[in-house]
């Protein structure tokens, strides 16, 4: 992994929201009448292998930053390049192509396919990319190795636990090794233990695989971990706090 | 492809009753449409031999001339040497029987009063062995041991108009082929009721030897061919066609259906009620499905955004529940095939009967045809249907702003 590579690139990203759709006439055009600001010239850099935390309590603009970086939406002002790609010039199927080949998605409620087995689940990245069935089953049962799940591979999410579906929504994201896996608010819906475990386990595959993380969050708990914080207030980035080499573990092996 | 398919199947079945209530509903529009069709083509059957077996035949050999020219003479467009033509016809394959027959006209008198008659001449025996039955009122029907008198039957309205009853006797009287008149004394045998009153008021029928003795001629109108089965109706003119060019005679061959016009009438009414039945399912399936998979699509607003976030190309989607609706259809079909057959049956060995048609006293026995063009067809229908009706929805969640529907609850 080349330490140096960029991965993602904000620079002066905004993002407003119309306030409501009270549209008025003036002058024969349509005008809304307000915007809400949920994002305000946000500027940042993340390079490979970095694992990185965007608190900041709700409404502060982490989810609206994540599906920027994410290609789900689109900023109103600003530039967002991933993997040296300008998400600004896309057009809808090539942002679609990008987020199938580069971005891995882990959600807060897990949004698993429900009448997929979890093996199914983290073989639909794969599905869409048009993998050979014998590699699509190789990396399925690698990536339900690597968390933990290799024993639960048939088993459908209504039966499995919170822990157990938000692992294998994990396993779903870097089964087709993307450039980038982001997790907007991951452990939102998991009690203490299951969330610290999969915080681990998401510290351990940035680890072991050098995969760049990028997650919300807004649980003090799981920033102990974490080793760069990007703090979000009211749309605007307050801080960019390392308190460790994103390295560190990598160089601990 | 196997995946995805597999997706789209379970996702059939996610919501168990709705989806039985869709199957319910698209298969009971399939078995009525089994039941309706099945019962018009048994109506169809029932008319199509009676028809055939009233006289009509499975088809009629006439000479060219008698559809291109009027007669100047009687009989002078018959078909001479008809003897030959039937022993040729009759030697081929599926022909149980040929029956000549002479139409003519003339008059009839009780010494009294005189009346038209519109007359035809048969050979009883092979009229009898074709199966052909003679719709009589009262008497019996000719016979084919021609003896002493000669026989005749008459319609009702000529027996009420003549003052006649069976065993009375009648004067015929027709030009012959030469031009003169001739006449002949009938003995009345039978009475025979059409069904159609001016027929009835105008029909006489005598043996083919009595007519020729009447007309002075050799010839005969037409002959008609009986059939082992009906379905073999075009096979056989087929093999007939080229052994008719060969003859002195240019001859022209009709099958049953080209002479049956009110056959094609009755066809023709009821084949549209049942096109009108078949779009008002058509419609019904469409406008509940669409209804349907829009609750589908609202439900899985957020696995969608998911599966769009994931990098899911748009048209998979619109895919994917276009495959579901059909799938859905093909299953709905399958229903409807096995419940409208099992009904029909059900039908079938319950005795029912319908009241008895205009003309008949007797009661329609309600049968269900079971007929595979017609299951295929109303399958098509419906699973067509599902098809079309899934184009809202999947257009519709192909569209979803990701980031709305993942924010969806």
């Amino acid at each position: 992994m080349d330490e140096s590579r960029e991965i993602v690139n904000v620079e002066a990203v905004s993002r407003r929201f119309p306030l409501d759709h009270d549209l008025s006439t003036s002058h024969g055009h349509k005008q809304a009448h307000s915007f809400v600001r949920a994002l305000d010239h946000a500027s940042f850099r993340v390079v490979a292998g970095e694992f990185l935390a965007i608190a900041g309590p709700s409404g502060s603009g982490k989810s609206t930053l994540l599906n920027l970086i994410g290609c789900i939406d689109k900023p109103t002002e600003g530039q967002i390049r991933v993997d040296g790609v300008d998400t600004s010039m896309l057009k809808p199927a090539a942002m679609s192509a990008l987020r199938r080949e580069k971005i891995g998605f882990v959600f807060q409620t897990f949004n698993l396919i429900p009448v997929f087995t979890a093996a199914e689940n983290v073989e639909f990245p794969l599905l869409i990319q048009g993998v050979a069935a014998p590699e699509r089953r190789k990396r399925v049962a690698e990536a339900l190795d690597g968390v933990g799940l290799a024993a639960r591979a048939n088993q459908r999410p209504d039966l499995l636990s919170g822990g157990e579906r938000q692992r294998v929504a994990v396993a779903r994201a870097i089964v087709h090794r993307p450039a980038l896996v982001l997790a907007d608010e991951p452990t939102a819906n998991l009690d203490t233990q299951n969330a610290t475990q999969l915080i681990d386990l998401m510290r351990d595959l940035n680890h072991r695989l050098g995969l760049t993380f990028i997650f919300s969050t807004h649980d003090a708990r799981l920033l102990e971990h974490t080793p760069r914080i990007l703090r979000l207030c009211d749309g605007q980035i307050e801080s960019d706090t390392h308190t460790g080499s994103h390295l560190e573990g990598a160089s601990n092996e | 492809m196997s995946k995805f398919l597999l997706l789209a199947f379970r996702n059939v079945f996610r919501n168990r009753r709705r989806t039985l209530m869709t199957l319910l509903m698209v298969g009971g529009g399939v078995a009525g449409l089994l039941l309706v069709g099945g019962f018009f083509a048994f109506m169809f059957r029932g008319l199509r031999e009676s028809t055939i077996n009233n006289g009509l035949g499975h088809m009629q050999i006439f000479t060219a001339e008698h559809f291109t020219r009027d007669e100047v003479r009687v009989l002078d467009t018959g078909i001479d040497h008809w003897q030959q033509v039937a022993a040729s016809v009759k030697a081929g394959e599926h022909v149980r029987g040929v029956a000549p027959r002479i139409e003519f006209y003339g008059m009839l008198s009780n010494g009294v009063k005189s009346a038209v008659f519109m007359g035809s001449a048969v050979d009883p025996a092979a009229e009898k062995s074709l199966g052909f039955t003679t719709l009589l009122n009262t008497g019996r029907d000719l016979s084919s041991k021609q003896e002493g008198e000669t026989e005749a039957l008459i319609g009702v309205g000529v027996a009420r108009s003549m003052n006649v009853k069976v065993g009375d006797g009648l004067t015929l009287l027709a030009v012959t082929s030469d031009g003169a008149l001739n006449g002949i004394d009938v003995n009345i045998v039978g009475i025979v009721r059409t069904g159609f009153k001016d027929l009835d008021d105008r029909y006489l029928r005598i043996t083919l030897p009595s007519a020729q003795r009447l007309l002075q001629s050799d010839r005969v109108t037409n002959l008609v061919v009986g059939l082992d089965r009906t379905d073999n109706t075009d096979l056989v003119a087929a093999q007939i066609a080229p052994r008719l060019a060969g003859l002195p005679q240019q001859m022209t061959l009709k099958k049953w259906i080209d002479l049956a016009a009110y056959y094609q009438q009755v066809h023709t009414l009821f084949s549209a009620i049942f096109i009108f039945l078949g779009v008002i399912v058509f419609f019904m399936v469409l406008m509940s499905s669409i209804n349907t998979l829009l609750m589908a699509m609202f439900e899985r607003t957020r696995e969608i955004g998911t599966m769009l976030a994931m990098g899911t190309p748009r048209f998979w989607i619109v895919a994917l529940f276009m495959v579901e609706a059909t799938l859905t259809g093909v299953l709905g079909a399958i229903v409807g095939v096995v419940g409208g057959n099992l009904l029909g049956w059900l039908l079938n060995v319950s005795g029912l009967h319908m009241p008895p048609p205009p003309g008949n006293t007797v009661d329609l026995p309600f049968r269900v045809l079971h007929v595979p063009s017609l299951m295929v067809g109303a399958s098509i229908l419906v699973i067509v249907s599902l098809a079309l009706a899934s184009i809202l929805p999947a257009i519709r969640a192909s569209r979803l702003q990701i980031a709305e529907a993942l924010a969806h609850v």
